[in-house]
């Protein structure tokens, strides 16, 4: 084990007892000297879930925030808490784990009035390790006796492999350069001369009109699936009768492209095999499916694999699946020593999943008072998040329909909740340049939600643009001034407003809605992944542009703090809330709407 | 292959074309560096270099053979933390925190030679640096917090 925190924790642990109790991992394992060490499959990705889950332990245990440790996401050694997705960690997981340490307090749960630990700003437990540079991420580690690998991918998105010469390790499909170093691996990899068959995509991922014309092509209607998390389809009156009736009607079409994660770190593994069972260091915010993928990869129980997933530099969705995890292994097993496949950045580009491409449809209607009556909204392809409206409306059908892709597509913060709000957001505030309503009166106007209206209540009607939702059981509301400069929209302020119930860690949480909103910025102005018929065109960051310091505004970040409600998962959902409300800002400044991301100002109008 | 890293001298074999980013992190196990795109662009390998601000990925490790160069491991003086590592810590300004080496190096190299730098010239300075977290706002305030540390302002530091 090379991470020597772990190995420490984990001496630790065993001299403390049994790790396992009728065969199911235990939570809690107390130590002599007063401290206590934690299990959990919970992966900390820069989102603040160590510290949080840290608090919410110290908050029941009654003892201080350095008396607990956390050992995390080792398949080996922790409960399976579910993937590190979805901002569940705050809503299911320190409720869960705090209900734990009350019970092995032997006391009752501590009401959120009287925390003293949670809902307090507990800075990041391992904030000394990050700024000495101590902190390792998984291409920092290393094992005895490992070899790197440098995978010899082809030049084209997808192809067959014809032909393959020179000092390469070969592994089915899998062809690779393996040395003790990476520059010797890297030295070998030029050696190795390999001859490949591109398959050409269905349709050019690259080409909007063509690949929105083939999503709709291939789509299937959705169907009802009641208790789902992210509902395919949500009915209610009969938008269909109620559009077919109505006087004032209006209709919008919004583009989706395909992004990139874009990590700072990119993916890495290190895969060890011992008496036919396999031992993987990885950054996968799933260790438990990820494990799953990897026995069935490999042909083995999931018994012989074990995970251990620690400190992505960065995830953002981007992170689920096995990649580099399976290639690890099946190296490892072929070479009869430890492997390492560290990603490059054009790896990390053109290997990884992106975030889908999709259109999206909305037609809606309006009555004479001013209220929404009826609302179709149709995501093709890029995803359910987000569909349901917010907005008080009698007549509604919120549909997604699924589609195959010729991208290798998954998750990604806050998934298509981002393309569902940007077209949401957008269509109602043409509702209200139509109707030359104030934007912020039409949407309270419209809105029953007692918490998104205090929301907007306290963001207060303004110039510039806005945008509001709910998401993730929070309500969170953007205010977005700009400038059009050169040519060029200038982001000049933002003022943010959320209520998330209790607030767990205020210093993480703006934190987090900080990143989620700068993070927005790239999808809103800048990003798209480019592809031709073969090859996907974006391979390093000098082609692809992401928000830097210069592109920040000043950015005021507002609370509500309900310790009267469960707290909602934050890690993702203001992301949500940049791109509708720098189009609408762009639209109230010059009257171009946005209609498809990244934004490109009309000149003649600009 | 001998380097001067953080004052020790420090050798490992390595083939000529290693950069000094595969050097310290690869050969020398200093891994407090970061990779993070290979071609310059995002500032993750920034070490100083006889004090300037250096990209590790764009350099040969030989080439390097006769100049002091400190990584993140070597810029704490003994248990003491630099005045930007401090401030980086006091106002959290990292979240997975990969590009906080580089950008705690760059930012040392800024303050060492303009000990009060506006608000614009933070930003000027760590263009090239990125942060996919997005904690922009709190690095420049980090900065600034250090810069007022340097004038004597924060016994702490």
């Amino acid at each position: 084990m090379p991470d020597s925190i772990s190995r420490r924790e984990v001496l630790q642990a065993l001299g403390a007892g049994a790790f396992l109790f009728a065969g199911a991992p235990v939570r809690i394992h107390p130590a002599d000297d007063g401290t206590f060490t934690i299990y959990t499959g919970k992966v900390e990705l820069g989102q603040g879930a160590r510290t949080e889950l840290t608090q919410a332990v110290a908050e029941e245990l009654r003892v201080p925030v350095g008396r607990v440790r956390l050992v995390m996401g080792d398949t080996g050694l922790c409960p399976d808490d579910g993937g590190t997705y979805s901002s569940l960690t705050t809503p299911l997981n320190v409720p869960a784990i705090r209900q734990e340490a009350a019970d092995y307090r032997g006391g009752a749960l501590t009401p959120p009035s009287d925390w003293k630990i949670m809902g307090t700003p507990v800075a990041n437990v391992r904030g000394h390790d990050i700024v000495t540079g101590a902190y390792q991420y998984p291409s920092d580690l290393h094992v005895d006796d490992m070899l790197h690998a440098r995978v010899i991918r082809a030049p084209y998105y997808r192809a067959s492999l014809l032909s393959v010469d020179g000092p390469a390790v070969r592994e089915g499909d899998l062809i690779a350069a393996l040395a003790p170093d990476p520059v010797s691996a890297a030295r070998l990899a030029g050696n190795i001369q390999t001859q490949w068959k591109p398959e050409p995509f269905p349709v050019d991922p690259s080409d909007h009109e063509a690949l929105a014309a083939w999503f709709k092509a291939h789509s299937t209607p959705p169907v009802e699936q009641p208790g789902a998390r992210y509902p395919p389809l949500t009915r209610r009156g009969d938008a269909a009768k109620a559009l077919a009736a109505a006087d004032h009607k209006r209709s919008s079409r919004f583009w989706l492209p395909y992004i990139a994660h874009t990590p700072m770190e990119p993916r890495a593994a290190i895969a060890s095999w011992k008496d036919g069972a396999v031992e993987i260091h990885s950054g996968t915010q799933t260790p438990f499916p990820t494990r799953a993928e990897i026995a069935k990869a490999l042909d083995l129980p999931e018994s012989k694999v074990r995970v251990m997933a620690g400190n992505p530099g960065g995830a953002f969705g981007g992170k689920h699946r096995a990649e580099c995890e399976i290639e690890a292994a099946r190296l490892a097993r072929t070479a009869g020593k430890p492997v390492k496949v560290a990603w490059t950045r054009e790896e990390e580009f053109t290997c990884s999943y992106h975030r889908p491409a999709g259109l999206v449809e909305i037609e809606s209607s309006l009555g004479a008072n001013g209220k929404l009556d009826a609302w179709v909204h149709r995501n093709y392809n890029s995803g359910a998040p987000a569909l349901p409206t917010p907005y008080d409306t009698p007549n509604i059908s919120c549909e997604f329909h699924r589609t195959p892709a010729p991208v290798r597509q998954g998750p990604y913060r806050s998934l298509a909740a981002v393309g569902n709000i940007f077209a949401r957001e957008s269509h109602i505030d043409d509702w209200a340049a139509a109707t030359k309503t104030d934007p912020w009166e039409f949407r309270m106007n419209n809105l029953a939600d007692a918490r998104l209206r205090a929301v907007l209540e306290k963001l207060g009607k303004g110039s510039g643009g806005m945008a509001c939702t709910i998401e993730k059981d929070a309500r969170i509301a953007l205010r977005a001034e700009v400038g059009i400069e050169g040519g060029a929209i200038r982001l000049k302020r933002f003022v943010f407003v959320g209520e998330y119930g209790a607030i767990v860690n205020p210093l993480n949480l703006r934190n987090q809605i900080t990143g989620a909103l700068i993070m927005g910025i790239g999808g809103a102005l800048f990003e798209e992944v480019r592809f031709d018929l073969t090859t996907q065109r974006t391979r390093s960051l000098a082609d692809y542009r992401v928000p830097r310091f210069t592109d920040i505004p000043e950015i005021e970040v507002h609370l509500i703090d309900r310790r009267d409600i469960p707290s909602a998962g934050a890690g993702e959902s203001a992301i949500t809330m940049t791109a509708p409300a720098i189009a609408n800002a762009v639209f109230a400044a010059t009257g171009q709407r946005f209609t498809s991301l990244p934004f490109r100002l009309d000149m003649h109008k600009g | 292959m001998k380097l001067n890293v953080n004052g020790r001298t420090l050798a490992a074999q390595a083939p000529e074309e290693t950069t000094l980013l595969a050097f310290l992190r690869d050969f020398l196990h200093l891994t407090g560096t970061k990779y993070g795109c290979g071609e310059g662009g995002c500032g993750a390998c920034t070490v100083l270099i006889d004090g300037h601000e250096t990209r590790s990925c764009l350099v040969k490790a030989a080439a390097v053979a006769n100049k002091r160069i400190t990584t993140i491991e070597g810029l704490a003086d003994g248990g003491h933390l630099h005045p930007i590592q401090q401030a980086f810590l006091d106002v959290e300004a990292f979240q997975c925190g990969f590009c906080t080496p580089g950008m705690i190096l760059a930012s040392a190299a800024l303050l060492a030679g303009n000990k009060t730098p506006t608000s614009a010239q933070v930003h000027d300075h760590l263009q090239g640096h990125i942060c996919r977290c997005g904690t922009y706002p709190r690095i420049v305030e980090a900065v600034l917090l250090a810069s007022s540390f340097k004038s004597g302002t924060a016994p702490h530091a």
